[in-house]
């Protein structure tokens, strides 16, 4: 706010000259830097002129590592030195790394946190400093295209990178010695490119509901925003992390495969073959109605016949797999409660965006033409360029503002494995909510908080971001403590978690600052299963419910049968209360919550008589040899 | 800014239930611009927590106002009344066979082969229901009639929890 800004007429600090700064689209297969020049943002190339610098970092004996072109020409013969994709690995564990990846070439070792580390000639190498190392390059060529020292980066991060994935990426920020502006995902990034804000829609006002569709070679991410005045808002975010252009590679290969009744049990030369006859095939038919595929230099020893692909065909086998990238545009429009005719533009990002077919069945599904006057691969950084003059305090007017939404729910752990949600997903930020807990036996002194994101209801379908210990709670009986546990997510998306005891005032907070995150496929499978497992989760819920309903009922008897049973029981009567508990441990330990909820029933029952005589037993003590005016 | 104040000052909005959407979200906009963390880079760190708490409160105070239920519940609440109190469990008899009976309807909706006009008729009874409630909640708050607004608020909350249950299925369905 610029009333806060005060300087002394003449101390100011050359008030007409522009802070650098500039927007960085840290990619999975490539990366780009951009900064707006004269009013116009645009992409930074290397000396050679080309603005995409390949995601890949090869590690040296006593040299600085390569990045860019010159490390991806060492992917095969250096294989286990040259790091690539490392964006995957972002923000997780090793058991993360483990299941996701026969297919990466490199030696993992765990360090203590489980964060996963690569080895190399250069010693062990974390994802953050391999994504450290891709930003300084990025900032080498940023600070020499521009000349001079930048004052700092806006960083774009896909719009479901959950809490541990955005911090691993500034993490690498800060290791690279840049200041981050701010953390922008980037279907927002792409919206702000096309300077949507600054255009009137057809009914003249400036506001309207935006979808940016972004296909990239593995992964779809749909976004859905709304602009006005200004004024960017997310609504809801969603897509599959398992659907790109890739597929459409492997869905033509195939097909070819089956026409040509080529044995199913290929060679890894013989695959590559097929696949890059399919892209051909793509790039052919993005002008023609037919192509000629010739499988000449096949490798093996079997001749195939050249094959033709007309475009209704190979549209026909795209189809399916658009399809699935549609169903989730849908699902994400009802989650942001917006209906397909409200939608006013369509923003197209990734390379796969440049295929006619998803163009034309984009524009068939929202009926109107999606936006493609930009280079899907450089929408990103163009737009976190932008985004980064506005908050080096270039732009005057202050107009542009870009609020972002919390891509997965955050709850706690409670009794019995279930999660309490604190805040919803799509909520926006930055947000703050408290939740108040308290304790479950009597005299308790410490409670563990465990903080967990995800869609689903159980601890152990949701993933871990930190667990810590609030300590000092005087002792009370069992649900006096009052425990309040606050979230609070900053503008980056980055959470911070405190509790406190509100009779004590005794107090713990934490930056949650997990060693690792959750894996794309595991956030969209997580809400996924959100979906299809509702009826599962809620009888799982229940059944956790009375399962810890019914170890309450079991302790508080235990206890005081032991305490004063002898003394205030008949024999036979406690007999009776040992049989209905052994019944309802029976109970317990089955699955049917229904009947362990109505053998708590009978249970209670069962023990009324002796609740009521325990009651008098300890009024009658309380009061015994008091006089009435001594209570 | 006073974080501590409450939503309707923090918005200048008359304490009723009726409120301006439009005055809402345009005064909503105008305080984000300006309490933005995004205003405040490179302000140093206490600054930039201030923006980050300041702006929190103020998405709080839009999600409350902005949806009727919780508008109804936080009005109650400034008068120290806890609608939502778990004790607080006393429904009219008829109010709850109705609502079983809503609730019975949803899941049969799952058995049905081609639900969606049966979940689009629900739907829009559902929200004819919310809405007399609603109605229900403003005359009663305004004639200081503060019971029966809470019991209104109170079916509002059951009749909120079948749209969403209707939402989830629908989403399920028709996917």
């Amino acid at each position: 706010m610029a009333l806060l800004q005060i300087a002394e007429p003449g101390q100011s600090a050359k008030p007409h000259q522009r802070k650098l700064a500039v927007g960085i689209d840290l990619g999975t297969t490539h990366s780009l830097v951009a900064s707006v020049r004269s009013g116009q943002a645009e992409t930074l190339p290397n000396s050679r002129g080309e603005p995409l610098l390949p995601s890949v970092v090869r590690y040296l004996v006593d040299e600085s590592p390569q990045v860019g072109v010159k490390a991806e020409a060492h992917l095969v013969d250096d294989a286990a030195n040259t790091v690539m994709s490392v964006k995957r690995l972002m923000g997780r564990g090793i058991e993360d790394v483990k299941r996701l990846g026969s297919n990466m070439p490199y030696l993992f070792e765990a360090c203590d946190q489980g964060m996963p580390m690569i080895h190399t000639v250069a010693g062990l190498k974390s994802p953050v400093q391999v994504s450290a190392d891709i930003l300084r390059a990025l900032v080498q060529r940023g600070e020499s295209s521009l000349g001079g020292e930048l004052v700092g980066a806006v960083i774009t991060v896909p719009a479901y990178f959950d809490d541990a994935q955005r911090q691993a990426t500034k993490d690498a920020a800060q290791l690279a010695g840049i200041q981050v502006l701010r953390l922008l995902n980037e279907p927002t990034a792409a919206a702000v490119a096309y300077g949507l804000e600054q255009q009137e829609s057809n009914r003249g006002e400036q506001q309207g509901t935006i979808a940016v569709f972004d296909l990239g070679g593995g992964t779809f991410d749909i976004s859905v925003l709304r602009m006005e005045q200004g004024v960017f808002e997310v609504l809801a975010t969603g897509g599959d992390s398992a659907l790109g252009g890739d597929d459409f590679d492997h869905a033509l290969a195939e097909w070819m495969r089956q026409q040509r009744q080529i044995p199913q049990k290929l060679d890894l030369a013989q695959q590559r073959f097929l696949l890059r006859l399919a892209r051909a095939a793509k790039e052919r038919l993005s002008t023609e109605h037919t192509a000629t595929l010739s499988f000449e230099g096949w490798p093996g020893g079997d001749a195939y016949t050249d094959l033709t692909l007309s475009l209704e065909q190979m549209n026909a086998l795209l189809d399916p797999i658009i399809s699935r990238a549609i169903r989730a545009t849908k699902r994400t429009l009802r989650d942001a409660k917006v209906s397909l005719d409200e939608v006013a533009e369509v923003v197209m990002v990734g390379g796969s965006t440049r295929s006619l077919r998803v163009q034309e069945r984009v524009a068939e599904l929202f009926q109107c033409q999606p936006l493609t006057s930009i280079d899907p691969d450089r929408v990103v950084a163009l737009g976190a360029a932008r985004q980064a003059d506005v908050l080096a305090g270039n732009q005057s007017g202050e107009e542009l503002l870009l609020l972002d939404v919390l891509p997965l729910s955050l709850g706690l752990e409670t009794m019995g494995g279930l999660v309490e949600r604190v805040i919803d997903r799509n909520a926006p930020i930055p947000v703050a909510r408290a939740q108040e807990f308290t304790t479950y036996q009597d005299g308790q002194t410490a409670m563990a908080i465990h903080v967990l994101q995800g869609e689903r209801e159980l601890v152990q379908n949701c993933r871990s971001l930190s667990r810590f210990e609030l300590r000092g709670i005087p002792p009370m009986a069992a649900g006096a403590a009052k425990i309040r546990v606050t979230f609070q997510v900053d503008a980056d998306g980055l959470l911070e978690v405190n509790a406190r005891e509100l009779t004590s005032g005794v107090a713990a907070t934490v930056q949650v600052k997990p060693s690792y995150g959750l894996s794309d496929q595991q956030i969209a499978d997580m809400i996924k299963a959100s979906w299809s497992n509702v009826e599962d989760d809620r009888s799982a819920r229940s059944l956790r419910e009375q399962q810890v309903e019914a170890d309450r009922l079991l302790e508080a008897v235990t206890m005081a049968l032991a305490e004063d049973g002898e003394r205030l029981l008949m024999k036979q009567e406690q007999q009776q209360i040992v049989a209905q508990m052994e019944q309802l441990v029976m109970a317990r330990n089955g699955q049917d919550h229904h009947a362990i909820a109505k053998q708590i029933e009978t249970m209670a029952k069962a023990s009324d008589a002796y609740a009521a005589m325990r009651m008098d037993d300890s009024i009658k003590r309380a009061l015994a040899g008091k006089s009435v005016d001594q209570l | 800014m006073d974080i501590s104040q409450d939503y309707f000052t923090c918005y200048s909005l008359p304490r009723t239930f009726e409120i301006d959407l439009g005055v809402l979200r345009q005064s909503h906009r105008v305080l984000q611009q300006q309490y933005h963390p995004d205003r405040f880079v490179g302000f140093g760190e206490a600054q930039e927590r201030l923006a980050v708490q300041t702006t929190a409160y103020l998405n709080q105070a839009f999600a409350t106002l902005s949806a009727p239920l919780r508008r109804g519940i936080y009005l109650l609440q400034l008068l120290g009344m806890d609608p939502m109190a778990p004790t607080n469990t006393q429904m009219p008899m008829d109010f709850l066979l109705q609502q079983i009976e809503l609730r019975e309807g949803i899941e049969e909706l799952s058995r049905v082969p081609d639900p969606e006009p049966a979940i689009t008729a629900l739907a829009r009874e559902l929200q004819a229901q919310a809405e007399q409630l609603e109605v229900d909640f403003s005359q009663s708050f305004a004639a200081d009639n503060y019971l029966s607004a809470e019991t209104a608020v109170r079916k509002l909350q059951f009749i909120v929890k079948l749209q969403q249950q209707l939402d989830a299925l629908e989403g399920e369905l028709l996917d």
